[in-house]
């Protein structure tokens, strides 16, 4: 009932989002989509730590262009780096527009409590659960509806948003509100 | 009145030709004979006339009208070539017209089936000698007959249900959209493809009948 709902919103307006998509609209994104749009964060925050390295490498040089050898990062540096880098990039697009580039190729976006766009705070505790378990996803084709286990504690989900612009998710949907946990 | 033949009687002159001794002697005669006739001639009138006003007076001219067959006399003359040929129609028109006044034309108006005179009319007929199009052109106010119908329409809905109906929205992305574009939607629905047969491979393997993916359904949390 609520898809048809949604769908009918969104013919009293015109929508830039292709016929056959719209009805998926709303709906709660699988395991393939999301795994896909994991991925491709995965591949922006390795390009940020690689250009993060290669800048460092680059100032090594200027500084001792003589002695000038790569430099060796630890594993835990690295880790650390890779944790930090992705932990600021999820919480920054999660809170910004609720979409990440994974999410944007993907055509979906992250909703908090009662389908609005996540706030800093839950943006930042939802990247570190899915930083430290990511997981965590797995648990979306097993749950009945679609969530993985840091929407599952968090209250959180992610649904199939073409949209370019966040309308959709700043929409409040009173009729789930009350089972969220945010 | 004078009786008929009465008038003829006058004082008879002796002709010339008669010799004057039987004249002078005749004279006397002639003109005493003639002027008793005269006399007897106005007393004959005097007593016609009165004898008329008598007969007027004692006939019963309502008893008489009411023994009459109008309708026979009616029938016998044609009244209505009579009244073309003596009447003067267009006094008479204009007599009724001065006479009558407004109310009077309204209950005439008010008693008059105007549903039946249109029902007889044949419309097409006088539509088809009428330019309509001429008509309006010329008497309508067109520019307040458009504004009052563009007020009374929803210009935006019909626009969007237009634009819905035609999908410019695919028009604009088919004329503008790069490869890129049409990649990403081939990748986005293909991914949502591959999620239901995730979902639907593991609702079987798990029994599961249903699952919710609307927003509106149970968190389950």
């Amino acid at each position: 009932m609520h898809d048809e709902a949604a769908a009918e919103a969104a013919h009293t307006r015109i929508s830039p989002i292709p016929r056959e998509a719209r009805p998926f609209q709303g709906q709660r994104a699988g395991l393939v989509t999301r795994l896909v749009a994991a991925v491709l964060d995965s591949l922006v925050i390795g390009a940020v730590l690689l250009s993060g390295y290669l800048g460092l490498v680059g100032l090594v040089f200027l500084l001792h262009p003589r002695s000038f050898t790569f430099p060796e990062l630890g594993v835990v540096f690295s880790l650390a780096a890779a944790f930090a880098v992705a932990v600021v990039y999820l919480t920054v697009f999660w809170t910004l527009s609720g979409r990440t580039y994974g999410y944007l190729v993907m055509g979906l976006r992250v909703l908090g409590h009662g389908g609005r766009r996540l706030r800093f705070a839950g943006a930042l505790v939802r990247a570190l659960c899915v930083v430290v378990a990511p997981i965590g996803i797995v648990w979306v084709p097993l749950s009945s509806n679609n969530k993985s286990l840091q929407d599952l504690l968090l209250g959180t989900r992610v649904v199939y948003d073409w949209e370019p612009r966040a309308t959709r998710a700043d929409a409040p949907l009173d009729d789930e509100a009350a089972g969220d946990l945010s | 009145m004078r009786i008929p033949g009465v008038g003829l009687v006058r004082r008879v002159p002796v002709p010339s030709v008669v010799p004057l001794m039987v004249r002078s002697l005749t004279a006397p005669v002639v003109e005493t004979v003639s002027s008793y006739a005269v006399v007897t001639r106005d007393l004959l009138d005097h007593l016609a006339d009165q004898a008329i006003a008598e007969v007027v007076r004692r006939v019963d001219l309502d008893a008489t009208v009411q023994r009459l067959d109008i309708e026979a006399v009616l029938d016998r003359i044609d009244l209505t070539s009579t009244v073309v040929k003596r009447v003067d129609l267009d006094v008479l028109v204009r007599e009724v017209f001065a006479r009558v006044d407004g109310e009077q034309v309204m209950d005439l108006v008010a008693k008059v089936d105007i549903d039946a005179i249109a029902g007889r009319l044949d419309i097409e007929a006088l539509l088809d000698q009428m330019d309509l199009t001429d008509i309006v052109l010329k008497r309508v106010d067109l520019v307040k007959v458009v504004d009052a119908v563009l007020a009374q329409i929803d210009l935006i809905t019909i626009a969007n249900e237009i634009i819905e109906g035609v999908d410019l929205p695919e028009i604009i992305r088919d004329s503008t959209g790069s490869m890129a574009s049409e990649t990403v939607k081939g990748v986005r629905m293909q991914g949502i493809g591959a999620d239901q047969a995730v979902d639907r491979a593991i609702d079987r393997l798990l029994l599961r009948r249903t699952r919710t993916s609307s927003p509106a359904g149970p968190d389950g949390s």
